[in-house]
């Protein structure tokens, strides 16, 4: 069941000779995910666009094991460079030898390899970094909170799976805002996981209605749970203009019911230029140029003043 | 109830019916969070009618799957395609369910109506039910194998179809189909159908032989081949049916839906007191195993557990509810 995306040239693989080609092997954590098909999307795109660029985009299916063996493979058939969006981004320490050792450069893509700090010179990271995203999105939320006039806002926190880094870092990015002294008029009074998943986020904003819960302000750790809020909270009949609801990736779906008034803010994930920022730095290593080491590739709130920018974006 | 105990003891028939226990089980957790309800949060965890509604509201996708799978698992097998054929069947039904302002999967096939997606989404389940069905009762693999292999198959369709992407922006008469309490009323009319199906029907009295004894089934006349890929097909079109639903409560349907519902799905069954050996279960059963499931993730959240104890708590009581009805099993024997 392996499945593979030989992502080839269309139009000028007759004319170039596939040997003179560089060969770009991904391993992607999981292809089921909107965001990463998008990312994935942008990479092949992205060498597509390029003369003599072959890009070899394998699916791990969120199992480390797999993955081990897929950058092995990729090593053994002798690709140019490789791309990994980590499944576990704990387990990138043998992946880093293994590609060292083989003399073959490295790219860790969208997910932060737990040796970031001591990666051997012909690897890289290119990622947003995650401390920006609930950052901006905490920030906004607060400056909306502000603009009511609220002397205390009571904050709900849809936390998303719990063994993901992401999720771990935008809730620790909320506690972060709401300690600084312009935000601490917030209090999270619940916290709870909805695995990121929509209809979860709905399910568990209706126990918390059922409940009595009393909240100004949701903030989830990604749109499609601020999603599943808010059709809970149109359904319970309250009023949307009663409530800040707040998202990170600026999906499709976010960005329609912002444009209808539900959602608050959003924060844009730039799948797209993270995955051609990948291929450019692992074509750079291959190439033996000089690369950062670290490239980030900024976040971007999105709100109803700016939204039209984004709409034909993710 | 004595279909729920199976063919081979009629004798027990006046005994008190099988779901008693585990019926016990689940006033006993209700009434467990009620008084915790009192004590930490000073207020009524049942007397909340919003409450009582999401208790059954957020398990009645999964309630759907866990009918089909009832059956599967009374007539001896083991279904583990369910929650994948969820996954195809929201892709594929959610893709001809498109209104025209969406970015749609088929442009020229947008604004259908609602029946044109709900007729593609059984379809999708039927094949796969059959496919499971044949492959378990003609080709003679092992059905775990079968589903299994449906399982990773059927998910790499939802994948596939779309590359990914998630299809979202639905008429509203599809959506229509998930909006509020649709999900539980769809729920109940399916558990009624197969309530009578498996009790008063040949249907139902095929299955539970097969399951007690196929081979004495068969010696009956009973055509088992053909009877086992009517009953797998039942759970594909259950499993199908769920895929709409959990598509249309959404607004969206992406690749990973229905992931590890199966589970979920068998363990209400066994919780409900469906033998994984067959021959014994009914849909009754499965219902009061769904409901503990609901009671158990509203109560967590009515209560402010942390979310990090939720699961851990879940699968001890999931253990626990059946070692209380496997000790029951035990003692009627004992007695007898």
């Amino acid at each position: 069941m392996k499945k593979q995306i030989l992502a080839a040239l269309a139009g000028y693989s007759m004319m170039a000779s596939v040997a003179s080609a560089e060969t770009i092997g991904v391993s992607m954590a999981l292809f089921d995910d909107n965001f990463l098909t998008v990312l994935r999307n942008g990479m092949i795109k992205h060498s597509e666009d390029q003369k003599d660029v072959l890009v070899q985009v394998e699916d791990a299916q969120n199992d480390v094991g797999k993955q081990l063996s897929q950058i092995q493979n990729f090593i053994a058939s002798g690709v140019d460079a490789i791309v990994v969006n980590a499944v576990d981004t704990d387990a990138t320490v043998a992946m880093s030898k293994a590609a060292e050792e083989a003399g073959i450069p490295l790219v860790y893509v969208n997910r932060q390899p737990v040796n970031v700090e001591e990666l051997p010179k012909d690897q890289a990271f290119v990622a947003s970094d995650e401390k920006e995203s609930g950052t901006l999105q905490t920030q906004e939320v607060c400056r909306l909170l502000k603009a009511q006039g609220l002397k205390e806002a009571r904050v709900l926190v849809m936390i998303g799976e719990l063994s993901n880094q992401a999720a771990r870092v935008r809730t620790q990015d909320i506690k972060d805002v709401i300690a600084t002294p312009e935000c601490s008029f917030m209090n999270i009074v619940e916290e709870q996981t909805a695995n990121f998943i929509r209809t979860q986020g709905a399910d568990l904003m209706t126990n918390w209605l059922s409940a009595g819960v009393q909240f100004d302000a949701v903030i989830a750790n990604n749109d499609e749970m601020a999603i599943g809020a808010i059709q809970s909270l149109k359904a319970a009949g309250r009023a949307m203009d009663t409530v800040v609801v707040a998202g990170i990736d600026g999906t499709q779906d976010a960005m329609a019911a912002m444009a209808a008034g539900e959602l608050d803010a959003t924060v844009f994930q730039n799948a797209d230029g993270q995955g051609r920022g990948a291929i450019d730095t692992a074509l750079k290593l291959a190439r033996k140029e000089a690369v950062e080491q670290r490239v980030y590739v900024p976040f971007e709130l999105v709100t109803p003043a700016n939204l039209t920018q984004y709409q034909a974006k993710n | 109830m004595e279909n729920s105990i199976g063919l081979s003891s009629p004798k027990r028939a006046r005994r008190l019916p099988a779901e008693f226990n585990i019926f016990l089980v689940l006033i006993a957790i209700s009434l467990t969070f009620e008084a915790l309800g009192w004590i930490f949060q000073g207020q009524s965890f049942l007397a909340n009618t919003q409450r009582l509604s999401i208790v059954i509201l957020q398990v009645s996708v999964i309630g759907i799957l866990a009918i089909g799978v009832t059956q599967v698992i009374i007539s001896g097998g083991i279904d583990l395609s369910s929650g994948s054929v969820v996954g195809a069947t929201a892709m594929i039904s959610m893709s001809l369910a498109q209104v025209a302002t969406a970015r749609a999967v088929y442009p020229g096939l947008t604004d259908l109506p609602v029946i044109v997606p709900v007729l593609a989404g059984l379809a999708v389940g039927l094949v796969c039910g059959v496919i499971n069905g044949a492959l378990v009762a003609y080709a003679r693999i092992p059905s775990f194998i079968a589903t299994l292999g449906m399982m990773v198959t059927a998910r790499g369709f939802a994948k596939w179809y779309t590359k990914g992407q998630p299809i979202s922006f639905p008429t509203d008469s599809f959506a229509w189909l998930g909006a509020g309490l649709a999900p539980v009323w769809i729920f109940l009319v399916v558990a009624f159908i197969m309530h009578i199906l498996l009790r008063y029907t040949r249907y139902g009295k095929f299955t539970y032989a097969i399951g007690a004894n196929a081979h004495a089934a068969r010696v009956t006349g009973i055509n088992v081949e053909r009877h086992l890929v009517k009953v797998y097909a039942v759970a594909g079109v259950l499993s199908a049916l769920a895929g709409i639903v959990v598509a249309a409560r959404g607004l969206t349907a992406q690749a990973g839906m229905g992931m590890s519902y199966e589970l979920d799905a068998i363990a209400m069954a066994v919780i409900g007191g469906v033998s994984l050996s067959g021959g014994r279960g009914s849909v009754a059963g499965t219902m009061i195993g769904m409901v503990i499931f609901g009671i158990i993730i509203s109560g967590f959240t009515f209560l402010r557990l942390d979310a990090y104890y939720q699961e851990m708590i879940k699968g001890l009581i999931i253990v626990a509810a059946v070692m209380a009805d496997v000790y029951r099993q035990q003692k009627r024997k004992a007695h007898r």
